[in-house]
């Protein structure tokens, strides 16, 4: 009787919460105000961290940026303040160093406040095959692109517990949630920030903190820079996608509290797919995609080499 | 901008392609796919020193393999090549391995290939004292970690170790030993992920993302062995969900049909059988295929939904873990 009602009650929850997403799909989520937010972005000295910088900052948000390349951070910093009354402040700090996080971390909460918006961007890429990337480059890659997240978790997630208030905000890749060719160490990094930030989002649900939010976004390349020379040979499927557009379909998701976000669609598709078909379908797929030699021309980001010695001149 | 003709060469290309992995799979689906012979094969196991890898030990030994047995307890990895000896190995070295360390892991692999320390010989095999263990043709990532608490009671050097032992391993092993599996083009690589490296799991935050690290970097470094047309070299992923290793004691389920916590005899089989039949992905028990397949498409929080009916959320509550040997 009891096993009876318990799943009457989750069927009727089923089919609500279905035909809400349906309705969704159609009519747009009402976006929640930010102004006044304190928004934290890593990574906001460039690409996709700078244009979500500009974007909070004309809502009203109050700005935190980081990133371990001062001058694209302080630019950043500059081109955000352009609006009138947009307050700002730009930390330089290297996301790959834990005590870094946690001594600028607490530099933000002296001096700004409590950050009710993480976003945690700030990704680097080495783009060679694995035994050619030195052993170095594969741990900055995971420091960076995963380990930061669980520093910068641990550092302002309790001031949003006590207060239940909050969002957390993980750009994961495409390269999250399928192996690429080419990717290894980024992948395998951006597994790990997608599997850290969804058993939080369960944590916090089972916590029954239910006003602390998490969006989790999935996109292809970027023309940001970071992946420049990548190709992809059917861009209608998956394009390479404009930075801007991204940017606006993040800051949607986030307004609209969107738990999962991939761009473009048909990421969701094949998604799908990869549960369906056998393995060796999958690799046809791939194949036909392009998807195995899209890295093969990689260049990536000139600068990020440059920054990188500078950091490690300065700590001779 | 490719001319159609090219476009059409390629889409052609493309479904004979899927056409025939479609029978392969469907056919495979009847027909159990013939198991191929591992003897005289080098398998490496990371976390031989109890649970599932001593169990794999066995396996392998009872197939004829070569075994290399790491672990960072001398005693229970000494454990396991006495009973991996009694199996019927061809020989066993057994080689004590903080994996969770680099260079004790590159220390560890090159030690392997000079004359190895203690080893035991099968009678029937003259006594070969300076023999080199050879090329690890089967790497066998299985050595693991788990904290299980609350992500902010979990102190940061545990979690640190945690993504050091369960993921950061598999890539100085994948260093050490498949530039020569490359070479040879002949090698077999298996991670042992998890469910969690799956889905998300509550009080399992650092090992879940972890167990995702290990599972994205072997389906990638998988696709560049299948990009660089290295096609001696496969790849099996398991995830299974808990098992009765003791390593997730105190864990519950709430729904032991769909979700059992597997015996490890079970799951032992099912991965050896997995390796010999060259699969790539195996995921126990069969409702964790169906909970991704869902997860794929459901909007989210239907997904949540299922889960809560399921009680999937609080599998860890009474999570007690491996009572410490001292």
């Amino acid at each position: 009787m009891d096993m009876i009602w318990h799943t009457s009650v989750f069927l009727g929850k089923f089919l609500y919460y279905f035909l809400e997403s349906l309705f969704y799909k159609i009519i747009p989520k009402k976006k929640k105000d930010v102004a006044g937010e304190i928004v934290l972005i890593t990574g906001a000295g460039s690409g996709l961290g700078r244009l979500m910088a500009i974007k909070f900052a004309s809502l009203g948000a109050i700005l935190v940026l980081w990133d371990i390349n001062e001058e694209g951070n302080m630019e950043t910093c500059r081109m955000v303040k352009e609006k009138e009354g947009v307050k700002a402040f730009a930390y330089t700090c290297d996301c790959s160093n834990r005590q870094e996080i946690y001594r600028v971390a607490d530099q933000v909460k002296k001096e700004v406040g409590d950050v009710t918006i993480l976003i945690n961007n700030a990704g680097v890429v080495t783009g060679k095959l694995f035994l050619n990337t030195p052993d170095d480059m594969v741990e900055r890659s995971f420091l960076v692109n995963a380990l930061s997240h669980v520093w910068t978790y641990k550092a302002f997630l309790p001031a949003m517990m006590k207060a239940n208030h909050g969002h957390l905000v993980c750009i994961s890749s495409t390269a999250g949630i399928v192996g690429i060719n080419g990717l290894s160490d980024y992948c395998a990094s951006k597994f790990a920030a997608f599997g850290f930030a969804e058993s939080l989002y369960i944590e916090l649900r089972v916590l029954k903190k239910s006003n602390i939010k998490t969006t989790i976004v999935c996109p292809y390349f970027i023309k940001t820079g970071m992946f420049d020379g990548c190709t992809t040979k059917y861009p209608f499927l998956l394009p390479i996608l404009e930075k801007e557009y991204v940017a606006e379909k993040v800051l949607n998701a986030i307004l609209e509290e969107q738990t999962y976000l991939m761009m473009p669609k048909f990421v969701y598709f094949a998604l799908l797919l990869k549960q369906i078909l056998s393995s060796n379908m999958i690799f046809a797929l791939i194949e036909y995609l392009g998807l195995d030699t899209c890295m093969a021309s990689f260049i990536g980001q000139s600068k990020a080499g440059e920054v990188q010695t500078e950091a490690e001149r300065k700590q001779l | 901008m490719a001319p159609s003709v090219n476009t059409a060469k390629e889409l052609s290309i493309f479904l004979v392609k899927a056409m025939f992995a479609f029978l392969e799979a469907a056919i495979f689906a009847l027909i159990p796919k013939p198991l191929k012979n591992v003897a005289g094969e080098i398998v490496l196991i990371t976390g031989a020193g109890s649970g599932l890898g001593r169990l794999l030990a066995v396996q392998f030994a009872h197939l004829g393999s070569v075994l290399v047995l790491w672990d960072i307890n001398e005693e229970g990895n000494e454990e396991t090549r006495r009973m991996a000896w009694d199996a019927g190995a061809m020989t066993v070295h057994a080689y004590t391995c903080d994996c969770g360390r680099k260079e004790e892991v590159y220390r560890v692999a090159n030690q392997g290939s000079l004359v190895s320390g203690l080893c035991y010989y099968h009678n029937s095999l003259k006594p070969q004292v300076k023999k080199e263990v050879g090329d690890v043709s089967i790497l066998i990532n299985n050595a693991g970690i788990v904290t299980g608490r609350k992500f902010l009671d979990c102190p940061d050097e545990l979690i640190e170790k945690s993504f050091d032992v369960n993921f950061k391993a598999h890539l100085w092993t994948y260093k050490a030993f498949l530039p020569a599996m490359i070479a040879n083009d002949h090698g077999h690589l298996v991670c042992i992920s998890s469910s969690a490296g799956l889905i998300g799991t509550n009080q399992l935050a650092d090992y879940c993302a972890s167990k995702f690290a290990a599972f994205g970097f072997a389906e990638s470094i998988f696709l560049e062995t299948l990009a660089q047309k290295q096609n001696g070299i496969k790849t099996t992923i398991v995830c299974p969900f808990f098992i009765k290793t003791g390593m997730f004691e105190g864990c519950t389920t709430s729904c032991p049909f769909l979700l059992p916590i597997l015996e490890p005899e079970y799951a032992v089989r099912k991965i050896v059988d997995a390796i010999l039949q060259e699969k790539m992905y195996l995921y126990m028990p069969k409702f964790i295929y169906f909970m991704v397949f869902l997860k794929s498409f459901l909007p989210f929080k239907v997904g949540i939904l299922v889960a809560e009916y399921l009680r999937a959320l609080h599998f860890m509550d009474s999570f007690t873990g491996q009572k410490k040997k001292d």
